[in-house]
């Protein structure tokens, strides 16, 4: 009996680990939103813009900021673990030219689960709405996900990963994250000892 | 020894194969791209390289990407380019029937990257990538009202990645890159 368990243990310690990493991908994949059907949308919309870059890519892109150039070395922290960055944004000449159910085919997938709202800042004067998610399992950030609703826009930014809102202001106007005018971080405030 | 000597012939037999269906299919996925486009918007491209246009104003993009003085972006002699100009590239509404067009003649090899669309004004930029052993190919499709480009070059991965920091720049910096004189 000890020699079969013996002969057993390394299937088993393969096995496990094999099943913690599968669970691992699941939990990162579940950070991921359909967004793919707005495309409909690009018949109506002036402009569309449409990003993705997978998993593949952003290993491939991270592996190579690796000279000692300070720009290099910011990128590389910012993208390290990023398994994704998807952007679709539709701009329309009129406005309600994009339906409720459009917004909801992203945001009901946002509901409860290991999605919770972060940031959500509305403009009643323009009819600007941005809302920020977060993606988590415990302490773990799994990815993050950016609603942007305007009359004449609308803009859905998923990265996969973990990425916090720090990082993605600093990801703005790079790798195809768009400008998202979000209110800048909170500063951390250190407690004084008495 | 037998076995060794059946196994060479399929080896060479394999290898050859191989090399030619990669060669083969890199060309006819760009073959194919320029004609879905001749065939949805019925116009013809050109193959002769317009060297001369571009000049010192395309090479500044180019520069600014690579963070410094010009320098190719794609590997030497990689660059396939074809042109089309003077013509209409008129949709007439079906911007999407094209595009499913063209995904349908590319091979599913290739990832779409970015993808822009202004139906109102006739432009479309489409950027696919693939793996072609250490480097990547790109696969740049620009359309207007009255000229289209179709560059497919390969790329380094590492210029791969610095232009992945601006996935919008990458077919105009590619274009320009095919197109000017070094």
């Amino acid at each position: 009996m000890k020699t079969l368990f013996r002969n057993s243990l390394p299937a088993i310690t393969v096995s496990v680990l094999l099943l913690a990493a599968t669970s691992v991908t699941v939990r990162a994949q579940s950070a991921r939103l359909q967004i793919d059907q707005l495309d409909s949308l690009a018949n109506k919309a002036s402009e569309t813009v449409d990003v993705k870059l997978d998993e593949h890519l952003m290993q491939m892109t991270a592996k190579f900021f690796v000279s000692k150039d300070p720009d290099d070395a910011e990128i590389r922290e910012l993208i390290k673990g990023v398994k994704g960055i998807y952007v679709k944004s539709f701009t329309f000449e009129k406005e309600g030219e994009y339906s409720p159910a459009e917004i909801d085919s992203v945001m009901s997938q946002l509901r409860g689960g290991a999605w919770s709202k972060i940031i959500g800042v509305t403009s009643k004067k323009d009819g600007d709405n941005v809302e920020v998610y977060l993606n988590t399992a415990g302490d773990q950030i799994n990815g993050l996900a950016v609603l942007s609703i305007e009359p004449k826009e609308f803009t859905v930014v998923n990265i996969v990963g973990p990425i916090n809102l720090e990082k993605l202001v600093q990801l703005e106007g790079q790798f195809g994250v768009p400008y998202l005018n979000l209110p800048p971080p909170k500063p951390k405030i250190e407690k004084k000892n008495p | 020894m037998k076995p060794k000597l059946v196994i060479i012939p399929i080896a060479c037999v394999l290898l050859f194969g191989s090399s030619v269906s990669i060669g083969s299919a890199r060309g006819d996925d760009f073959n194919a791209v320029v004609s879905a486009i001749e065939q949805f918007y019925h116009v013809k491209h050109q193959n002769i390289p317009l060297l001369a246009r571009a000049g010192m104003k395309a090479a500044k993009t180019a520069a600014r990407i690579r963070g410094g003085e010009y320098k190719r972006l794609a590997e030497a002699g990689s660059a396939r380019v074809a042109f089309f100009e003077e013509q209409n590239f008129d949709s007439h509404g079906q911007i999407a029937s094209f595009k499913a067009s063209m995904k349908n003649a590319l091979s599913e090899t290739w990832s779409p990257l970015v993808q822009t669309l202004a139906p109102k004004n006739e432009e479309q930029n489409y950027i696919f990538v693939r793996e072609l052993g250490k480097n990547f190919s790109v696969l740049v499709i620009t359309i207007e009202r009255h000229e289209a480009t179709v560059v497919e070059a390969t790329v380094a991965p590492q210029i791969l990645a610095q232009l992945m920091k601006d996935p919008n720049e990458i077919g105009k910096a590619l274009t320009e890159d095919a197109t000017i004189d070094p």
